[in-house]
């Protein structure tokens, strides 16, 4: 398996408290990682570190960069716990205006059609519940294709057919070969058997 | 669509949906007018002629102080920037683009309206022209000028106060030659200079502004 991405001893410290130290991460391709741990054990820190949102204080990380740039695939797709969506758009134009570099319509519909959304296509986000807004935000997954999928927190504020759309769809990210890596409370062996559950 | 139309394109439309948050500036310009009005009505008239493009400006100046935070607060509140800092797409041209939203929606209508109410207010046709362009060019400068301290305050709570005392005494070029231009203009002497200077800070600054700004984005949500 392709290797997309490591980390070496990665540490955080903000303000003289270590958040975390000495992350070891090896994310191969089509793999699931789960990073799990209590409040305020850096989860959403890390996260975002891989994602390049925020700097480590200590430590490395490696991006290897043979990855196949012919596809229009980009390298990272991040879904925070934001939603990273506009009250004052409705449901499609969000999921337009998130696309990248493609105008590709069809992609939104599909995407709306999996997550079991196309009643409320036209619908603003702020007349929609939280569990439908995960959703919206969840289905950049669909509408932005990736090598590496960071999700933060992805099962909050879904339902139980949230859930299982959701681990339906990371199914089939990882049966393409991008890697997934979510951030959790508990480990998820039950629901992905190759899971690799790291403790944070 | 390129992605420059579509942050613009995107920024209208919620603009459109917000209901009257963008005629905000142009209420606040008139409330102001009409408060200076009211505290100089004992001035003679002459002298509030004078004044009046200069209270203006100022006004003006001091609305893009007040409109600046919109900028990237809702982005950073929402996660959008979150996102946007990851994206492969060129950073510079979205950061370009939500300054020209920005300006298109909350200062030209100021800029528009500002020569109509000198004009109402008894200043000559030529002079409401020249504050009109200096303005034109003035407020963009501002913006870029302003959406770096945006970007560098953007992830603080009460950000306000602080945006103000990083920008204001930038502004004092464009304040120096904004207001003379429009000042020489109604003495009837020369006024290009002003302008023309006004119109290199403003590209200098459009050429630099947006790259500063994607820089101070990161450090803020550092």
């Amino acid at each position: 398996m392709k290797k997309l991405l490591e980390t070496k001893n990665l540490s955080l410290t903000r303000n003289d408290y270590c958040i975390f130290s000495d992350i070891n991460l090896d994310i191969q391709e089509g793999q699931l990682i789960n990073i799990y741990g209590k409040n305020g054990a850096g989860k959403t820190s890390l996260l975002k570190i891989l994602a390049g949102i925020t700097e480590h204080t200590d430590g490395e990380i490696i991006y290897h960069n043979d990855l196949d740039v012919s596809t229009s695939w980009r390298p990272t797709t991040y879904i925070g716990h934001k939603y990273a969506i506009k009250n004052n758009l409705t449901a499609y134009e969000n999921l337009y205006y998130s696309l990248e570099s493609s105008n590709d319509e069809q992609i939104i519909l599909d995407a709306l059609e999996v997550y079991k959304m196309m009643d409320y296509k036209d619908s603003l986000i702020k007349h929609l519940s939280h569990g439908q807004q995960k959703r919206i935000s969840l289905m950049k997954i669909i509408t932005n294709f990736a090598f590496l999928y960071l999700i933060d927190e992805p099962y909050s504020s879904l339902d139980e057919d949230g859930i299982k759309i959701f681990n339906e769809t990371v199914q089939g990210l990882l049966s393409t070969g991008s890697s997934v890596v979510i951030t959790n409370h508990t480990e998820i062996n039950n629901i992905f058997p190759n899971t690799i559950n790291y403790k944070i | 669509m390129n992605y420059f139309t579509k942050t613009i394109n995107k920024e209208f439309k919620i603009a459109s949906r917000s209901g009257y948050e963008s005629l905000m500036p142009v209420i606040y310009l008139f409330i102001i007018m009409i408060f200076f009005n009211i505290s100089i009505s004992y001035v003679s008239k002459n002298i509030i002629l004078e004044l009046l493009p200069l209270m203006i400006w100022i006004s003006c100046l001091l609305i893009c102080i007040l409109n600046l935070e919109t900028i990237f607060k809702e982005d950073f509140e929402d996660g959008t920037l979150d996102q946007f800092l990851i994206d492969d797409t060129n950073k510079e041209e979205g950061v370009t683009a939500k300054i020209v939203a920005h300006w298109l929606l909350s200062n030209l209508p100021v800029v528009i309206v500002a020569p109509l109410i000198a004009m109402l207010l008894g200043i000559d046709y030529h002079t409401s022209l020249i504050l009109f362009f200096s303005l034109l060019i003035g407020t963009p400068t501002m913006s870029l000028l302003g959406s770096i301290a945006a970007a560098l305050t953007v992830s603080l709570k009460r950000n306000k106060i602080l945006m103000s005392i990083i920008v204001l005494p930038l502004y004092i070029p464009i304040l120096i030659f904004g207001t003379s231009a429009v000042n020489n203009s109604y003495i009837g002497i020369n006024y290009h200079s002003e302008l023309l200077f006004m119109g290199v800070l403003f590209l200098v600054f459009l050429l630099i502004a947006p790259t500063i700004c994607v820089k101070a984005l990161k450090v803020s949500l550092d």
